[in-house]
């Protein structure tokens, strides 16, 4: 698939700009602060509804604004697909194809993309919160229940946790929230599980490719293992929990190892190694969405080549399979990676002005 | 904030407590109170008022009603045996609704949410186990919201209704998970209703 225009209005220092890329790469150049990373961040809030920068939309508006527009159309296999977002004063309404919607669910999958930025590296080197956000964001995109399974899974861990808190906490009313959250959070493991073992192969390839010999895996470290009952350990930790006034055990506490030569890269690889490998895992969630969804998503990659040097970057865009539409930022003016020649698309940004080069 | 009169910003916090109100439709719906003829204000308060003086729960199966008891559970064609609950009255409204369904009804006014200080003691929950030690109820029908909440509130009551011996079942079909009743249309609900499954 693919984003054919966006008109962002009023969105950061965009404040009125019309994009309309091309089905293959398409450079975006300009400075710092110039609006290049507001672009991607346009293209990914329509998609997905979330910023990659920020969890507190009103930091999205224009300076001085209460509002902004972002109005995405992209074309699928099946058809083209029309995402309308306005958020006014707080409140945001999203549109596809012309039909409100007001479910997180209901937007997701609509228009599938994969974003990567140099922070992007926290998924290695990062906590585990970080890695989980990425999971839960990449299977939502590709597999609609698990978003219900994990929105009905938080919402019963906010609700337990409330009663943890009481003065005095009944237990049977405690009971059946844990039947809810082993519930919900059997659905979770088995996804997670199949996921990244399926992300593991990808990423371990797309890692070959831009870096080099050493092997990358990635291995799911569930909090509870999936032989166990999580409604048992859930019984089995209330009382504790009741001391601490949290839920202690769950999906909620997943993780998973990203090893590089088989030694966890997140306290064993070079800062090279590390961004090669959260690259590779972001390549990997390209390659298996299509697999899942039938087409590729749309790949954002913000200012990625100055991180790499010249050898590196030929071998990412080598990585890249030529169907993808690919919207990639960099500051570099002149065009030493000779995109022009390759028939790639070259666009320009000055002070939130986009013009085609 | 466009007014400073006090007696207008009530008016606006009023209308601002009600379910599915913003404050721009708030202040909205104020506004227009207040620039259209006296009688419709009038006649709004008064609709409140009566409304409210005449409207109470059922005895018997909580919802609201102007009789007591209400003309479902007045109705002697109606089958006895069988009590759908429900989280609200809009529930048993839409159920209403799809035409499907003979049996009676009982309204919980809410579910199951520690963060809203909602728990058993705060339901109709004791009536609904009065109701079914006194009365010959066969089966029982969970139907409440897709959400959370409802699903934990169905599990609760089926625990606590498994230990009288009454067939307990959920509605399951096409009710989107995280969904109100109020918002799935009728033939989805009439056949939800059918499709309905024991609960374990
Ligand atoms: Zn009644």
């Amino acid at each position: 698939m693919y984003v054919q225009r966006v008109e962002c209005r009023l969105f950061r220092c965009l404040e009125n700009v019309i994009f309309e890329p091309e089905p293959a790469l398409n450079i975006i150049r300009g400075g710092n602060a110039q609006g290049k990373t507001s672009l991607l961040e346009a293209v990914l809030f329509a998609a997905t509804s979330k910023s990659h920068r920020t969890n507190v939309e009103s930091e999205l508006p224009q300076y001085g604004a209460d509002q902004f527009q972002l109005r995405l159309r992209a074309q699928r296999d099946t058809g083209a697909v029309d995402i309308e977002s306005r958020w006014f004063r707080g409140t945001k309404r999203i549109k596809v194809n012309g039909v409100p919607q007001t479910r997180l669910s209901d937007l997701l999958g609509r228009v599938n993309v994969v974003f990567f930025s140099p922070e992007d590296v926290d998924l290695v080197r990062g906590g585990a919160a970080q890695r989980r956000r990425f999971l839960d964001m990449a299977i939502s995109q590709v597999q609609p229940p698990y978003l219900a399974a994990l929105q009905m899974y938080r919402q019963a861990l906010r609700q337990r946790n409330e009663l943890l808190r009481a003065a005095q906490p009944d237990h049977d009313h405690i009971a059946v929230w844990d039947a809810q959250l082993a519930q919900y959070g059997a659905v979770m493991t088995a996804q997670r599980a199949a996921f990244i073992a399926a992300l593991s192969d990808h990423a371990a390839r797309a890692y070959t490719q831009i870096a080099g010999a050493e092997p990358l895996a990635l291995e799911y470290a569930p909090d509870v293992r999936m032989d166990e009952s999580l409604a048992a350990v859930l019984e089995r930790s209330r009382t504790s929990d009741i001391k601490r006034r949290v839920t202690q055990r769950g999906p909620h506490r997943d993780d998973f190892a990203v090893l590089v030569d088989a030694r966890p890269a997140r306290s064993h690889a070079s800062q090279g190694q590390q961004k090669s490998a959260a690259l590779a895992i972001k390549l990997a969630e390209l390659a298996l969405a299509r697999e899942r969804v039938g087409e590729y998503p749309v790949l954002m990659l913000d200012e990625v080549l100055a991180e790499l040097d010249a050898q590196r970057a030929r071998r990412l865009l080598d990585a890249i399979d030529p169907q993808v539409q690919c919207l990639m930022t960099t500051t570099e003016l002149e065009d030493r990676h000779g995109f022009r020649d390759a028939g790639s698309a070259l666009f320009r940004i000055e002070r939130g002005r986009l013009e085609k080069d | 904030m466009l007014f400073s009169a006090p007696s207008v910003e009530r008016l606006v916090e009023a209308f601002r407590r009600l379910p599915g109100i913003g404050k721009r439709t708030a202040e909205r719906l104020a506004l227009h109170l207040l620039s259209a003829p006296e009688e419709e204000a009038q006649l709004l308060s008064e609709a409140v008022l009566e409304a409210r003086a005449r409207v109470r729960q059922c005895s018997v199966c909580c919802n609201l009603t102007e009789t007591d008891p209400c003309p479902v559970c007045a109705d002697d064609r109606r089958d006895a045996a069988t009590i759908c609950v429900v989280e609200r009255p809009a529930g048993a409204m839409a159920i209403e609704k799809g035409g499907a369904y003979r049996g009676r009804y009982h309204v919980l006014h809410g579910a199951l949410s520690p963060i809203e200080g909602i728990g058993p003691s705060e339901l109709r929950i004791d009536r609904l186990m009065r109701r079914l030690e006194e009365d010959a109820v066969r089966e029982v029908i969970l139907a409440t919201n897709a959400t959370a909440e409802g699903e934990v509130t169905a599990t609760y009551l089926s625990q606590k209704i498994a230990a009288l011996g009454i067939a307990v079942t959920r509605i399951a079909h096409g009710v989107p998970m995280g969904g109100g009743l109020e918002f799935a249309d009728d033939a989805t609900l009439a056949h939800a209703i059918e499709g309905r499954t024991p609960v374990r």
